[in-house]
């Protein structure tokens, strides 16, 4: 409630002219368009009655307080004398209180006795919100019947939440006052009263309206300046409002393209039909929702809100919705999932391999060990780590062992190769044996080019070693068996040889000087004596010197054999052709292998009587581990061949091709050495064309 | 045991070394059939007591002879006597050492049991080569 400030009505008020003086009070009173207007022309009116001076005394509700806001022929002094409080102890409040018209009597501080009468807001009629609501509960009413407290409290209307007015029309009283006229003073007051809370009544619900209006352009500007598109709807789902954002998509602007029309009404469907959707609940609910770009034509995600509007009654009156472009959110959402996924996917490979490695790592059976760019370890398997132990290990062949491998490790970090291989000697901590390991490390680099890490696998091949060394031993043990019986065979045919060589001079002695009928069993005697010496002379082959198996060059005893056969093959006409590789040396006896050489090319000789071509070819047959491997020796010849039905024995004893003039031991004593030798032989051969031996020795890593 | 035989300047002289009488006794005849000067010598030191009693033009000796001593004991003292006589090694043990002693030092080398064709044709070589060699000498 706006009451004017004293000043208005001492000037006489703009609207009182002196020519309105004459008009009836009730006509002025409702002349009166604002509630402002009405002090002044009851003080005017009161004044006109015949008494001396007259003010009005306002209650403000919401600090209590008690004090004059408009007065006639009242000095500011005079009126500064009724300011007070609700709560304070003043005759005038008492008054207030009771709500009843009295008269103060006389007091030295207000002179003459004072007529006060008290208004207050008051309707018959129910205000326009309770009216409308059908509530009981109006505040109007309530003061009308007296039924309200003037309180703070109790001055608020609950339906309409006005605000009350109270104020006390004090008048000063003459000497002689009749009660006719204080009974016409009480009938104008409450007559501009009634005008007063008329005028009251509109100017609050004005108010209440410009106040909603503003708050309504309040919400308005904040709907408008959001980013998210935002729609009320009313119950039948027809846009009420939206913003720009919404705009955007459902609303056709002025200058249109046909795809833009398309898209447009695809969106108020879409729209549409989440919004029915929504709607059921009766309650906040979100929803994904897709909406077309209208301008770049892109689907877009929209997450919406929807929560349905009610009216004062409770009433739903439509439903808000709110979008939110999650298009992006989303992607970056399912970017992140698939990342995550791929994340997940790479680690499980990752971790995979991780076990594997360390399967592999711990099954190798070898130690093994890891160090970083700094030499230090970072990985053991646990034969390793028997071996090594860890940093803090103060057992003394372990502490050995460890600097022994740091100062390998160390050197080949720094060093330029990839890779290395070093013998390495490390003392077994629970036998403190020494054992020679075989260190192999590799490097392995980062994507910078820089040395990571070291991996380095320990071989510890003593066993293998033993396990060749005892090979080696036991063949040459049957080396040496053959070589022994070979000797045993050589002193007997020694033995035999030169009684043989005496009978076989006496007989070509008796040539011619036999009876005739004695030649057929001279002829035996000599045929038979030939062949004696011819297996002697094979057998004195088997023994030459006493010679201890060594590691020879097995090159050189071919070659050494060919130069001792070389007069009959040039006799024969046999041509030599030698291709040798560079050969590791091989464990042999030199004399057995002469031997297997010079039978070999004796036969191939003996095959070529009209001469040939001899070949004899070596080679070094690698194996993967590098331990193994093989030296093989190719003889060639171009020579008869042998005939398929003995190919398969021609290693058997006393085969020949040779006839009377072979023993059939030859190839047989060939076979028994390269045996002894752990060695193969085999031979392809095709008659008319020659015949082929192949000879595989065991090369072996001493 | 020592057989001497008449020098007759039409024939070749022939010393032969073996410690084996049988093998020796059969060289000797098989030899005296080429009609040659045969002298036989049972051991090394016979052998060296014929050197130095004659002079000879072939000399065929056993590698192994009595106790450790070799043929190239009789060879080398032939040959102190007349560098260059013609000598050939007969030899059960054909080790690769002795042949090749015996090929540096010019001693040809037969192994037993020996063929009597191949026996044969080499000693008349070796004899023709002895000849062949002593014109030569003689021519210059």
């Amino acid at each position: 409630m706006r009451l004017k400030s004293l000043e208005l009505v001492k000037g006489g008020g703009n609207i009182l002219k002196e020519a309105d003086s004459r008009i009836p009070a009730t006509l002025r009173l409702l002349h009166a368009e604002r509630s402002d207007e009405i002090f002044p022309i009851l003080m005017e009116e009161i004044v006109k009655l015949g008494y001396p001076r007259a003010f009005v005394l306002s209650v403000n509700f919401e600090t209590g307080e008690v004090s004059p806001i408009a007065g006639i022929k009242c000095s500011d002094s005079y009126l500064q004398k009724f300011r007070t409080s609700l709560y304070a102890d003043h005759p005038i409040v008492s008054i207030f209180h009771g709500l009843k018209p009295s008269i103060l009597p006389r007091s030295s501080s207000t002179g003459r006795a004072l007529y006060c009468h008290p208004i207050i807001y008051r309707n018959p009629n129910q205000c326009w919100e309770a009216e409308r609501q059908r509530r009981p509960e109006c505040m109007a009413t309530d003061n009308f019947r007296n039924a309200r407290k003037l309180s703070l409290e109790g001055q608020q209307c609950k339906t309409c939440e006005m605000r009350s007015y109270a104020a006390a029309i004090v008048v000063e009283f003459p000497k002689k006052a009749s009660e006719r006229a204080v009974g016409e003073l009480g009938t104008l007051i409450e007559l501009a009263n009634k005008y007063l809370a008329r005028l009251f009544k509109i100017e609050h619900y004005y108010n209440r309206m410009r106040d909603m209006e503003d708050t309504i352009s309040q919400m308005n500007a904040v709907m408008m300046s959001m980013a998210d598109p935002v729609v009320l709807t009313d119950m039948h789902f027809r846009v009420v409002m939206q913003n720009q954002a919404a705009a955007k998509f459902f609303k056709l602007p002025d200058e249109t393209t046909e795809g833009l029309i398309r898209a447009i009404e695809l969106n108020n469907m879409l729209f549409s039909a989440a919004l029915s959707s929504m709607a059921i609940s009766g309650t906040e609910t979100h929803r994904d929702l897709t909406l077309v770009d209208p301008n770049e034509g892109e689907e877009l995600l929209f997450e919406a809100v929807c929560v349905p509007s009610f009216t004062r009654e409770g009433l739903p009156s439509g439903l808000v919705t709110v979008m939110r472009d999650v298009t992006d959110l989303r992607r970056a959402d399912q970017e992140l999932q698939a990342n995550y996924e791929k994340l997940r996917a790479a680690e499980d490979v990752v971790r995979q391999d991780r076990d594997r490695l360390n399967l592999i790592i711990e099954n190798v059976g070898d130690p093994i060990i890891v160090c970083d760019s700094d030499g230090k370890v970072v990985l053991v398997d646990p034969l390793a780590e028997a071996l090594f132990g860890s940093d803090t290990d103060r057992d003394p062949t372990r502490v050995t062992n460890q600097a022994v491998l740091d100062a390998y490790v160390s050197n080949f970090t720094y060093s330029f190769s990839d890779t290395v291989t070093q013998a390495l000697n490390f003392t077994d901590p629970s036998t403190l044996q020494v054992t020679e390991f075989d260190a192999r490390s590799g490097k392995i680099y980062d994507e910078r080019g820089q040395v990571a890490y070291t991996v380095t696998v320990l071989r510890d091949w003593s066993p293998i070693r033993k396990l060749e060394q005892l090979k080696v031993e036991r063949r040459m043990l049957e080396i040496e068996k053959f070589a022994s019986a070979g000797r045993l065979a050589a002193t007997i045919a020694h033995e035999v040889n030169n009684p043989m060589e005496a009978i076989k001079n006496a007989i070509y002695l008796l040539a011619g000087k036999v009876k005739p009928e004695a030649e057929p069993v001279y002829g035996i005697l000599k045929s038979e004596t030939e062949r004696v010496a011819r297996i002697v002379r094979q057998m004195l082959g088997l023994y030459r010197n006493q010679e201890s198996v060594k590691p020879v060059n097995v090159n050189t005893l071919a070659e050494d054999t060919l130069l001792l056969l070389a007069r009959q093959l040039q006799r024969s006409n046999v041509e030599v052709v030698q291709e040798f590789a560079e050969l590791p040396p091989a464990v042999v006896s030199s004399d057995q292998m002469r031997q297997v050489f010079s039978n070999i090319v004796i036969n191939a000789k003996d095959s070529m009587p009209n001469g040939g071509r001899l070949k004899i070819r070596t080679r070094q047959i690698r194996s993967s581990d590098g331990l193994h491997g093989w030296i093989r020796v190719l003889i060639a010849d171009t020579g008869s061949g042998i005939p398929k039905d003995i190919l398969d024995s021609v290693f058997e004893p006393f085969v020949t091709t040779k006839g009377e003039k072979g023993t059939g031991l030859g190839l047989w004593i060939v076979k028994g050495i390269i045996g002894n030798h752990g060695g193969k032989i085999s031979v392809r051969s095709k008659v008319g064309f020659g015949t082929v031996f192949k000879i595989d020795l065991p090369m072996v890593r001493l | 045991m020592s057989t001497g035989s008449k020098k007759s300047p039409s024939k070749a002289r022939v010393l032969v070394v073996d410690d084996e009488s049988s093998v020796l006794f059969t060289y000797k005849l098989i030899l005296e059939q080429q009609g040659y000067a045969v002298t036989a010598a049972i051991s090394s030191e016979e052998a060296k007591r014929a050197i130095e009693a004659q002079e000879f033009d072939l000399v065929l000796c056993d590698y192994s002879l009595e106790q450790q001593h070799t043929g190239f004991e009789v060879i080398a003292a032939a040959r102190a006597r007349r560098p260059d006589v013609p000598s050939l090694l007969l030899t059960g043990y054909a080790t690769i050492e002795t042949t090749e002693q015996a090929k540096s030092d010019g001693i040809g080398v037969l192994f037993k049991p020996i063929d009597i064709a191949e026996f044969l044709s080499t000693t008349s070589a070796f004899l023709r080569n002895e000849h062949e060699s002593q014109k030569v000498n003689k021519d210059e």
